[in-house]
């Protein structure tokens, strides 16, 4: 029923492999996709991974480096695959422990692990096992526990008070009410247990005895009888309560934001007529004293977010706080036994130290689940591994951390734009970047930065403006295109303007104006085509459907998604629903994802670094520039490890 | 008058003496006391001095020579066969293989007439590993295998001449030297390019990174990347430019026989007994 089992070392050496009958794909394609899309991206939370029509179930043995994987066909459900895995693992490291303790892949190349038979005896095992668990008899309605209830005792009661019932169905009734009866008298006999006890001593011996022998056998049969007549309580009608916010106050005037700075929401763009109005309304404002801290107005929508945080990042506190204090006294000697000697990590160990990385974390403006999965991640990796003398669980914790943060920043493929648009002004074809965002994070600058950039480097670049429709943004982009002509003018590059700009003016269809403007490069030569798309937020369905059909229909060869670092669990939420759209409403099999990622406002954060690891880890795409700045020279490369010990400094 | 300057000298000759005495009496006293100890408790300072320079001296000898490179490292693109090579080279046996996440070293003994032996170790390939393996071993290493894919070489010329282009421009690895030794493996396919036409195309790729990496954008706090040019300026880049030792050659870790058979790596191991 399994189509392959492999064994390997961490190091890539096959130790042991079984294939099934009748089963002739090699297995190292599978295998190496798992390999590199859950151990090296840090997903191994959940040990099961899909690829094509199998289903791969892993195993990682810390101790000796191995990796144990099962794969079995998709569609069949088998329920022993999990405690299979683990019994192998058992087994073969009780057999080889010899070979495996050497730790040297001499050993193990020269090695040969003739597995088979002790394989295909736990396979049998594991298959009868299952087979026999599978035929449980169900219990007729006589043994249930629901015959033993009474209608009357099921009906829950206004009074709030339980009906005792002793009356009932058939068979049972005797029973029912024997015991029933039982325990009224054990109450009355209890009571009157006690008043006898006290007169006890005036009954000879074996009065006593035969007294305590019914008491006992009272006991025992009351006992099991107490459940069934215990029926739900009927719940006390309760009153709905007011809920209490903590950060809330007890008025509703503070929540009245009329008179104070007005309309907030407001991107950018036309100052000076709304700017008079926006004075006027703040002209009686601020007579008197100045108001305390806890009554401003926070007036952007992530408002409520940063509070929500806020508020989160205050309960962690105050658990972190607490657990440290309970772990203090106890973990003092723990902590010395713990340096030295060697001894493997346990899950237990690793807890508390997790439970502080992902608060850590999460205070550094990564996302919350991701965090935990990112924990649990290198959980998986670190259990049953064996430390050195003098290494702290701390310290090999945060090392395997910042090792794993570190190897999810790397990017995962060659990131090089220049030498791609040389090689696409090769071909003779322009080369066409696409910026994708939500509203207000930065495309329009972080695209002009990027076309004076490129300019400096020699390439012509055509702007497609096809944000059709905020207002002013074709005027926007006309300002930069002018701003950078003058700043490298056509006389000096021979002749042509290095910038120009293609626009269709407002209200007409992105998807359109984006194939004239691509097809306009390819006659004039330009070797660079910029498209600039309006910003949509992510639940906004038909405006997903258009981006989507945009770059489905245009086939850019770059699809940028543009994240301010001050996101923070938003990120995930937003490249999730951006890269569905993608997916979904793409026409061919091999849809156009979200290809990089440009993260702006990286000089408003100053080690809060953590949306970086949000966006990369949802994607899996690298972060392709980090936008620093409003002015043309802002705009950087990312140094994975600076970020990384900008997020693990304490 | 003679009177005088002999006075004169005599209050000369009196403050030299005076200028000595005090250390004259100090010197006296210690040479006093020294010999009023007891010889043996001298002789135990004296040992105890000399056993602390002793351990100086060693020390210094420990710690310089942790730094004595003794390691060739197998890199290289994913897949390109480094974990099977390293099988090879160690015991001559094929393994079946699959993507590495670790690292893994062996003595290997080189087949010359000194028998030196080397530690040979296999780093990971894939792009998200790589640099932090590199960033371990670099500093150790005396020569570097770069193994490269021959049969799909063309679609990865990119790839290939970036990973070639990050080594021979870091810092520690341009100032230590080491010997480049670049393995076009998987000879056995048909469509495997040869090593001369694999290292035209690398150097015409490299003489355009040159310029694409000049340009490139630094990093957010300000570092740049490995600032060493290669080659001349002016002139198309070229191998023998590089004042590291480069060599081309060609080598099947499969085997023209497939499995069973031995792996045509002579020439790898002949390059390797030449270290």
């Amino acid at each position: 029923m399994l189509d392959f089992f492999t064994i390997f070392s961490k190091g890539g050496i096959v130790l042991w492999c079984f294939q099934g009958a009748g089963v002739t794909e090699s297995f190292t394609e599978p295998v190496n996709a798992l390999i590199r899309s859950v151990i090296l991206q840090e997903r191994s939370g959940n040990n099961s991974y899909t690829h094509e029509a199998l289903n791969l179930k892993y195993k990682l043995d810390n101790e000796f480096e191995l990796i144990f994987v099962v794969g079995f066909q998709k569609i069949l459900t088998l329920t022993y695959v999990d405690k299979f895995i683990d019994d192998v693992q058992l087994h073969f490291r009780d057999r080889y422990k010899n070979e495996l303790e050497q730790k040297g892949p001499l050993k193990l190349i020269q090695n040969n692990f003739a597995f088979e038979d002790d394989f295909t005896m736990l396979l049998k095992d594991a298959e009868k096992s299952s087979k026999a668990r599978s035929q449980g008899n169900m219990r007729t309605f006589d043994q249930s526990e629901k015959s033993q209830k009474t209608v009357k005792s099921m009906i829950e009661t206004k009074g709030g008070e339980k009906v005792k019932e002793q009356g009932g169905k058939k068979n049972k009734n005797n029973k029912k009410e024997a015991t029933a009866a039982e325990p009224v008298k054990l109450d009355q006999g209890k009571a009157g247990q006690k008043t006898a006890e006290n007169g006890n001593q005036g009954l000879t011996s074996e009065e006593i005895m035969l007294k305590k022998r019914e008491e006992f056998f009272r006991k025992r049969t009351a006992v099991p009888t107490e459940k069934p007549v215990k029926s739900p309580k009927p719940q006390k009608p309760r009153e709905k309560q007011m809920r209490v916010w903590d950060m809330g106050g007890n008025s509703t005037k503070e929540v009245d934001y009329s008179r104070r700075n007005g309309d907030g929401s407001s991107n950018g763009g036309d100052q000076n007529q709304e700017a008079q109005i926006y004075l006027g309304e703040q002209l009686n404002s601020m007579k008197g004293d100045l108001l305390s801290v806890d009554y401003e107005s926070s007036e952007e929508e992530e408002g409520m977010e940063e509070e929500e945080e806020e508020e989160r990042v205050v309960v962690n506190q105050t658990s972190k706080t607490s657990s440290k204090k309970s772990g203090g006294f106890g973990g003092m000697f723990g902590m010395l036994k713990g340096l030295v000697g060697s001894k493997s990590l346990s899950r237990e160990d690793m807890e508390p130290v997790l439970e502080k990385m992902r608060d850590h974390l999460i205070a550094k403006n990564v996302a919350a689940d991701i965090s935990s999965k990112l924990c649990d991640s290198v959980a998986i990796k670190l259990e049953g591994k064996v430390m050195g003398t003098f290494t702290t669980v701390a310290s090999t914790v945060k090392q395997a951390l910042q090792d794993s943060l570190v190897q999810i920043l790397q990017p995962k493929r060659r990131v090089d734009i220049l030498r791609d648009v040389m090689e696409a002004r090769s071909q003779r074809r322009p080369f066409v970047v696409t910026f994708c965002g939500v509203n207000g994070v930065g495309k329009s600058t972080n695209l002009a930065k990027i076309s004076f950039w490129l300019i400096e480097n020699g390439f012509t670049v055509l702007i497609a403006a096809c944000d059709t429709f905020r207002a002013g943004a074709v005027e926007q982009l006309r300002t930069h295109q002018r701003r950078l002509n003058s700043l490298h003018p056509p006389e000096k590059h021979g002749g042509r303007p290095v910038v120009q700009l293609y626009e269709k003016g407002y209200g007409k269809d992105a998807a359109g104006i984006a194939m004239e403007a691509i097809a306009y490069a390819r006659n004039q030569a330009f070797d660079v085509v910029l498209v600039d798309t309006a910003g949509r937020m992510q639940d906004n369905t038909p405006l997903m459907t258009a981006l989507a059909k945009l770059i489905a229909v245009n086939m850019p060869d770059l699809v940028l998604f543009v994240g301010e670092a001050l996101v923070g669990n938003e990120a995930v939420d937003q490249l999730v629903k951006f890269n569905q759209a993608l997916a979904d409403h793409s026409m061919s099999e091999k849809p156009r994802l979200i290809d990089g990622i440009v993260l702006t406002k990286f000089d408003t954060i100053d080690d809060k670094v953590g949306a970086a690891i949000s966006m990369t880890y949802i994607t899996g795409q690298p972060i392709v520039f980090v936008g620093t700045g409003q002015t043309y020279n802002d705009l950087r490369s990312l140094n994975a490890r600076a970020v990384v010990s900008a997020l693990m400094k304490a | 008058m003679e009177a005088d300057s002999t006075g004169g000298n005599m209050g000369d000759k009196a403050d030299v003496e005076m200028s000595e005495n005090p250390f004259e009496p100090y010197i006296e006293s210690l040479r006093q006391q020294l010999e009023d100890q007891d010889p043996i408790f001298l002789i135990g300072v004296i040992v105890a001095f000399a056993v602390v320079v002793i351990t100086c001296v060693f020390l210094k000898y420990f710690l310089t020579s942790k730094t004595v490179r003794s390691a060739v490292l197998l890199v290289g693109l994913c897949d390109s066969g480094k974990t099977l090579l390293f099988s090879r080279l160690l015991a001559g046996k094929f393994k079946r293989t699959q993507t590495s996440i670790t690292d893994s070293s062996a003595p290997y003994k080189a087949k010359n007439d000194r028998g030196s032996t080397w530690t040979l170790i296999d780093l990971p390939g894939h792009d998200s590993l790589r640099s932090q393996y590199l960033e371990k071993f670099k500093s150790a290493a005396r020569a570097i295998v770069f193994v490269v894919d021959s049969a799909i070489f063309q679609k990865e010329v990119r790839d290939v001449a970036e990973f070639l282009y990050i080594l021979l421009t870091d810092n520690v690895i341009s100032r230590n030297a080491p010997v480049l030794v670049v393995a076009c493996n998987k000879q056995d396919i048909t469509m495997a390019k040869s090593a001369k036409l694999i290292q035209q195309q690398l150097e015409k790729e490299m003489n355009t990174l040159r310029v694409t990496h000049s340009a490139a954008l630094s990093s957010q706090d300000g570092s740049v990347g490995g600032s060493v040019y290669l080659g001349k300026k002016g002139k198309d880049f070229e191998f023998g430019q590089l004042p590291l030792k480069v060599e081309f050659l060609e080598c099947s870790a499969r085997g023209s026989k497939g499995e069973e058979g031995d792996a045509d790596i002579e020439s790898l191991e002949k390059s390797l007994a030449k270290l």
